[in-house]
């Protein structure tokens, strides 16, 4: 009973939440004086073709029944049109999607490794702990496209070991997820396959850093108060090696502050992947963006803030519940 | 509330910056420690902000205008950073953009401090529906991805200095509010605030002379340990193309105009980027030396 209730809320609230983001992108559209009717129909356009497209779009309406049309447009999948590209902002966001969405998934997959190669090192005291230390603190300052520069600089024109841009060497090749490594995989193309994963590999450890960082560090503060706790004496007591108490008894125990820590650190992974797309010419939503800002393209910002607004909204209340899953008594 | 779901409303849950509030323990030890350290550090800070305020003066050449040879590597006895595609000296544009950063990210700072300073400040002191209504209204705002959202606001207001920092304060004040709560919540239950208002004081001067004084050191430490935050998403934005417009010197934006030139001439893109890492490293050490002496920590 009391976790449907749990879920209920947590429901309501994820509602609420998308509701406020179109609140706040309604207004910063009304705000930004982007005005879609000059941008479609140009500067020359009549007085007349003006007032007809603007009672055709319906921007002579009240605020707040304009409102309600972003809103019920939203719900069918309508962004309005892109002032750069003229297609329907849903159309770009499709195409770009894919490369954003794959390059975010390994570089979360990597982050979460590195965050808990990092704090298991360090708490079992591991030699040269101290060095990783040192180098991912000086990796967290730094802003996340210095890195890129650095991992281009290094990885891919001194060693030669990595390529250091776009998605594939291959032309791009259309396959049914757009996700080129699953697409290789489904079509048995495993060239295809490889050739994608060495092309996310920087990226995506470009990105990972400072998270993994971020998250290391929660873990690893909740694991050492975890070692202190009398179970953990016990195992102790009974003979165990060190290594034996942290992987099987204080783990699972000490997931939770850091599974918090990850749903929030997601979003920083949506700014730094705008950033880090930028850097790798990766033709996804970050590239998009940058190149709408210089013109104004006020819809595709807002379509590009709002997908992956939603997504970090929906991974949090995902962690919200997985966190009752590893501690039942939050749910209480 | 168990232990562990206290940590979403800790400070470790700021949405997307990296936790800065634990730097202190990862930060590798200096050869000499103690108060020294920590005033050395601030020593340190002071001679950044020093460099920011005069960089005008600094800056050996004209940051917006072609002095010299293209492509002049770094080391040159005439331009020790180098100069970019058409000739400008980096020096120069780099202790511009430095000001740039470090005046506006102290700017930010301060404003998320006051704003976010006294929405906690009523929320905790009044309690009951004011607190509820502020605290929820804050919770929204931290539920939404921070810099995301401060993308969109800078967008929506166009290209320029001031708008990127009013993009940012819209979307910082929230975590100091939280904190601030917080810490006036503890307050306000302990024996001399007590002691006040059962001896008749006021509400304004129970704020001011009770509340207040015991509030300000966790807020500045707060506020110190985020001004590298600040920094590092300020750099992001102008990189995207949300900062000023083009030839005024910026780190973010210099780095972002000059990449395509990365693998011929790394130094013009990478060296506004290492500008920015000394900023935030020197705001990181910077936070963790104030709150070793402000908290007694060690």
């Amino acid at each position: 009973m009391i976790r449907v209730r749990f879920l209920a809320g947590r429901l309501a609230a994820l509602v609420a939440l998308v509701g406020v983001l179109t609140i706040v992108l309604f207004a910063l559209q009304e705000i930004s004086g982007a005005d879609p009717v000059a941008a479609t129909l140009g500067p020359n356009a009549s007085p007349e073709a003006v007032a007809a497209e603007r009672a055709r779009l319906g921007l002579d309406a009240p605020a707040f029944e304009r409102y309600l049309h972003y809103v019920g447009g939203l719900l069918i999948g309508d962004m309005g049109t892109s002032f750069r590209t003229r297609r329907p902002v849903s159309n770009d966001i499709a195409t770009y999607l894919p490369a954003t969405v794959e390059l975010v998934s390994l570089a979360f997959v990597v982050a979460l490794v590195l965050a808990v190669a990092f704090a298991v090192l360090s708490v079992l005291r591991v030699r040269g702990a101290g060095v990783v230390r040192a180098a991912l603190f000086l990796g967290s300052t730094a802003p996340t496209f210095l890195l890129g520069i650095f991992g281009l600089v290094v990885f891919y024109q001194q060693l030669g070991w990595l390529p250091g841009s776009g998605r594939t060497s291959a032309s791009e090749p259309a396959g049914p997820t757009g996700l080129l490594v699953l697409d290789g995989l489904l079509t048995g193309d495993v060239g295809l396959s490889v050739d994608a994963l060495e092309h996310l590999l920087l990226p995506a450890v470009v990105l990972a850093v400072s998270p993994a960082l971020a998250i290391g560090r929660v873990l690893r503060s909740s694991l050492l108060t975890t070692l202190e706790t009398d179970h953990v004496r016990t195992a102790r007591a009974k003979g165990l090696t060190e290594r034996a108490i942290v992987t099987r008894h204080v783990l699972r125990n000490s997931v939770n502050a850091a599974l918090s820590m990850t749903g929030l650190q997601l979003g920083f992974m949506f700014a730094g992947v705008l950033v880090v797309e930028n850097v790798f010419s990766w033709p996804g939503l970050g590239s998009y963006l940058s190149a709408s800002i210089p013109v104004a393209d006020f819809p595709a910002v807002a379509g590009v803030t709002f997908v992956l607004g939603v997504v970090y909204i929906v991974a949090n209340t995902a962690v919200d519940v997985l966190q009752t899953a590893a501690d039942p008594r939050i749910a209480l | 509330m168990t232990a562990t779901a206290e940590v979403t409303t800790g400070p470790e849950s700021r949405p997307d910056r990296v936790g800065h509030e634990r730097v202190g323990r990862l930060r590798p030890r200096l050869p000499f420690g103690g108060r020294t350290a920590d005033l050395a550090v601030l020593a340190l800070v002071a001679a950044v902000t020093l460099v920011a305020l005069l960089a005008p003066v600094l800056a050996p050449y004209d940051p917006v205008q072609p002095v010299g040879r293209l492509h002049v590597p770094v080391g040159d006895p005439q331009h020790p950073l180098g100069t970019d595609g058409i000739g400008r000296d980096l020096l120069s544009r780099t202790l511009l953009g430095l000001r740039t950063s470090w005046l506006t990210a102290l700017v930010v700072v301060a404003i998320g401090l006051v704003v976010g300073g006294l929405v906690g400040l009523a929320a905790g002191a009044a309690g009951g529906f004011v607190d509820a209504l502020l605290m929820r209204t804050t919770d929204l705002f931290l539920a939404l991805p921070s810099t995301l959202v401060a993308v969109a606001v800078a967008a929506a207001l166009g290209p320029g200095l001031l708008n990127t920092v009013i993009a940012i304060s819209i979307v910082w004040w929230p975590f100091y509010a939280r904190i601030v709560r917080g810490e006036v919540r503890s307050l306000v239950s302990r024996p001399h605030v007590e002691a006040a208002r059962m001896a008749g004081v006021g509400p304004v001067r129970l704020v001011r002379r009770h509340l207040l004084p015991g509030v300000v050191p966790s807020a500045v430490i707060t506020a110190s340990l985020d001004v590298g935050n600040v920094v590092l998403v300020m750099a992001s934005l102008s990189f995207l193309g949300l900062g000023q417009p083009a030839p005024a010197p910026e780190l973010g934006a210099d780095t972002a105009r000059s990449l395509p030139e990365l693998l011929a001439h790394w130094w013009i893109p990478a060296i506004p980027g290492i500008a920015v890492l000394v900023l935030s490293l020197v705001a990181n050490l910077g936070g963790d030396a104030v709150r070793n002496l402000l908290s007694g920590r060690r």
